[in-house]
């Protein structure tokens, strides 16, 4: 077996282990509450898998997961922490929210597109004071993007202020909220394909096309890093900067590009639910996508096809806390916590596999002296180190 | 005109010197991880466990022992902030293990940490008390009065029932400030942050050194957010952190690492956040006025108010063997 695929191996091996070890735990906090961990975790798989409305769901809840998922890993590929993924998609949600209903009379091929580049665009905008601030006064960019966070949440509340974006139909009402966006604005749902495969997803589900958007996205940039020259130069920044730019690379730029492109894709994470689904944007929007976005970013170890599995896998456990909440009275928030000590053990996991993996490197090319320097051969150190 | 007053109110002053105190707290933790060379981001999910570990333990203190409370009621809030400092110390050596021994990036390790305390509050809190959300409510401190001060006219509200934990975080910053600048500890400490090769070829204990700079943070946040349960809100209420171990972070960098400059800087924001509570009447958005740490931050990270110089070493993990 190739040392590639040996270390692709000990890598899922690593991953398997984490979850283990967050079951593990998670079975003894069950104990503690008397609950039959065996029991829980059955019921959470049979109520996920034997149910069309929780297929529908969990496809549903990973929508946002996969675009926050994947903003988070693209930053990550260049060691810049994008930690403003939360705030980048608020602004991106308020603004897309905004012209979907102050824009009227477009037709959808025209409005939608529109809405979405809007959100991307917001999304960018948010991005864009971080990296710069960054790149040209140094300034660490985990701290600006949080303070960023801080400034859109503000800022949105002030923008739902009366007068504002805030619906005048709704004054009188407990309701804080925009108005609705026009139709030719609103995603359409994507039950009539889901159907058409044969799934009896009910017609309550929300389920909308960006999720295939999310997907498409994810497949375009592994194709991207992994085979454009592009990718390769992101490659070469990540791992030796000093000699990236010594080989002719402008590492301010690739840095630069990576995050913006973050901040893009990070735009599009609220649309599902505010163009999918709720149709306006409100003050009780979802919050958090950002925070699960570094989750499933380091779960996926960055790889882009990754972030599917890993937005799946984490849309797979929320639906089955709601399940094990129902039906076995035990608290969704057991889920929660299993969630963060998976993280918290495949961090440290991945950590010691590297580390393995660089010694054995080390090792081999003790023992056979190359006649060449040696050069990395592309790809194998997946640009997260 | 009528701005100008609610400035210097006297009520607006004590309202900021009550909302001072968690960010201070957190902020001085944050300078004793740092200046060993550990970022923490995990603040934020630290205070929340220390918010609910103080009230849960004040409020089973005070149901335990009903009698003696009754005599002695400072007692079940002085076990429960203790208990806060305690439990957040527990959480901070997660983030020591994790980040410290096994040398997993700082921030990933504190983002982690975040995540994983919203949940176990939130279980926890179901786990004792049936709801999700909130604590039964408990008596805090009994309130002190400050001799001297509340017999100058104007100045009662600043003198009158002020919580005890007040003069207490001023006198830990004091200390703060003291112990990093002229203890054997303190420059130990510094010298982790700044330069850990040099500092262990000299016999420093980078990793014991490391571990007790990210223990310290840990306490002085749950203290901070056993603060914020016991004397501010008298109980526990999910998010009731509102974001404080980020601003207290913001603190730090504003205040340059040094527990007096934090102080300077906790001051200031806690001003802010009192003033935003009170603009509503004043036609100023009080959004505006609750970002301005925020925005304050941004700058000072950026150059443009003054530099920013932080430790040397800080967010560099350190290991013995390699290099």
């Amino acid at each position: 077996m190739s040392s590639g695929a040996r270390f692709f191996l000990l890598q899922i091996v690593a991953l398997l282990l984490a979850i283990l070890f967050g079951a593990l735990v998670g079975s003894a906090i069950l104990l503690a509450i008397h609950k039959n961990p065996l029991e829980v975790y059955g019921l959470m798989v049979r109520f996920n898998l034997t149910r069309a409305d929780s297929i529908g769901s969990i496809l549903y809840k990973s929508t946002p997961l996969i675009l926050a998922g994947l903003a988070t890993a693209l930053s990550f590929r260049v060691n810049l922490f994008n930690i403003g993924v939360e705030g980048q998609y608020y602004i991106g949600a308020i603004a897309a929210a905004y012209v979907g209903f102050a824009v009227t009379g477009l037709p959808r091929a025209i409005h939608l597109p529109l809405v979405l580049l809007v959100g991307v665009a917001g999304g960018m905008l948010w991005a864009l004071l971080p990296i710069v601030l960054k790149l040209r006064r140094g300034a660490h960019e985990v701290i600006t993007t949080i303070m960023m966070n801080a400034i859109a949440g503000a800022l949105v509340l002030y923008l739902l202020e009366p007068g504002l974006l805030r619906d005048p139909a709704q004054a009188g009402t407990p309701r804080v909220r925009t108005p609705d966006v026009a139709p030719g604005a609103q995603i359409p749902s994507l039950l009539p394909l889901i159907h058409l495969l044969g799934l009896r997803v009910p017609e309550s589900s929300r389920l909308n096309w960006l999720l295939l958007v999310g997907v498409a996205l994810c497949v375009l940039f592994w194709w991207i890093l992994g085979r454009w020259r592009f990718g390769y130069e992101v490659r070469a920044v990540a791992q030796n900067p000093d000699a990236a730019e010594g080989a002719g690379i402008a590492n301010q730029r690739i840095m630069f590009l990576m995050f913006i492109l973050s901040g893009g894709v990070a735009g599009l994470v609220g649309l599902s639910d505010v163009l999918g689904y709720f149709g306006y944007y409100d003050i009780d929007f979802p919050k958090g996508y950002g925070f699960l976005g570094i989750s499933i970013a380091l779960l996926a170890k960055n790889n882009p096809i990754g972030v599917i599995v890993a937005a799946l896998f984490f849309a797979f456990l929320d639906r089955g806390a709601q399940g094990i909440q129902v039906f076995a009275g035990a608290p969704r928030e057991v889920i929660t916590i299993l969630q963060g000590l998976i993280i918290l053990a495949i961090v440290v996991g991945y950590e010691l596999l590297t580390r393995y993996i660089r010694a054995q490197r080390k090792r081999e090319a003790q023992v056979t002296p190359p006649l060449q320097p040696v050069v990395a051969p592309a790809g194998a150190g997946e640009g997260s180190d | 005109m009528d701005l100008l007053l609610t400035l210097v109110s006297a009520a607006l002053i004590a309202s900021a010197i009550r909302l001072t105190v968690p960010i201070l707290l957190t902020a001085l933790g944050a300078v004793f991880s740092e200046r060993g060379g550990v970022v923490n981001i995990g603040l934020e999910g630290i205070m929340i466990m220390g918010t609910f570990g103080g009230a849960a333990v004040t409020l089973f203190v005070a149901r335990g022992f009903p009698e003696f409370t009754a005599a002695h009621p400072n007692i079940a809030p002085l076990v429960g902030i203790l208990a806060a400092a305690f439990v957040g110390t527990l959480f901070a050596l997660i983030h020591a293990v994790v980040s410290i021994t096994f040398r997993v990036n700082q921030i990933i390790s504190g983002v982690t940490i975040n995540l994983l305390a919203a949940g176990l509050a939130r279980f926890l809190n179901i786990l004792f008390f049936r709801v999700s959300t909130q604590s039964p409510g408990i008596n805090g401190f009994t309130p002190i009065s400050i001799p001297l001060l509340r017999d100058i006219p104007g100045l009662a509200p600043l003198a009158k029932s002020v919580s005890p934990v007040i003069p207490v975080a001023l006198l830990l910053v004091l200390i703060g400030q003291w112990v990093l600048r002229r203890t054997r500890f303190g420059l130990r400490l510094r010298a982790v942050g700044e330069h850990p090769l040099a500092a262990d070829t000299l016999g420093v204990n980078v990793y014991l050194m490391r571990y007790l700079g990210v223990l310290i943070s840990g306490a002085l946040a749950g203290m901070a957010g056993g603060y914020l349960a016991i004397e501010q809100g008298r109980g526990y209420l999910e998010g009731m952190t509102q974001g404080r171990g980020f601003i207290a972070l913001a603190a730090m960098i504003f205040g340059n690492w040094w527990p007096l400059g934090a102080l300077g800087a906790s001051v200031l924001f806690g001003y802010f956040d009192a003033f935003s509570l009170r603009v509503v009447n004043l036609r100023i958005p009080y959004q505006f006025i609750t970002v301005l740490p925020h925005i304050a931050t941004i700058l000072v990270l950026a150059g443009f108010v003054r530099r920013a110089q932080m430790p040397t070493a800080d967010g560099l993990p350190y290991s013995k063997e390699e290099e």
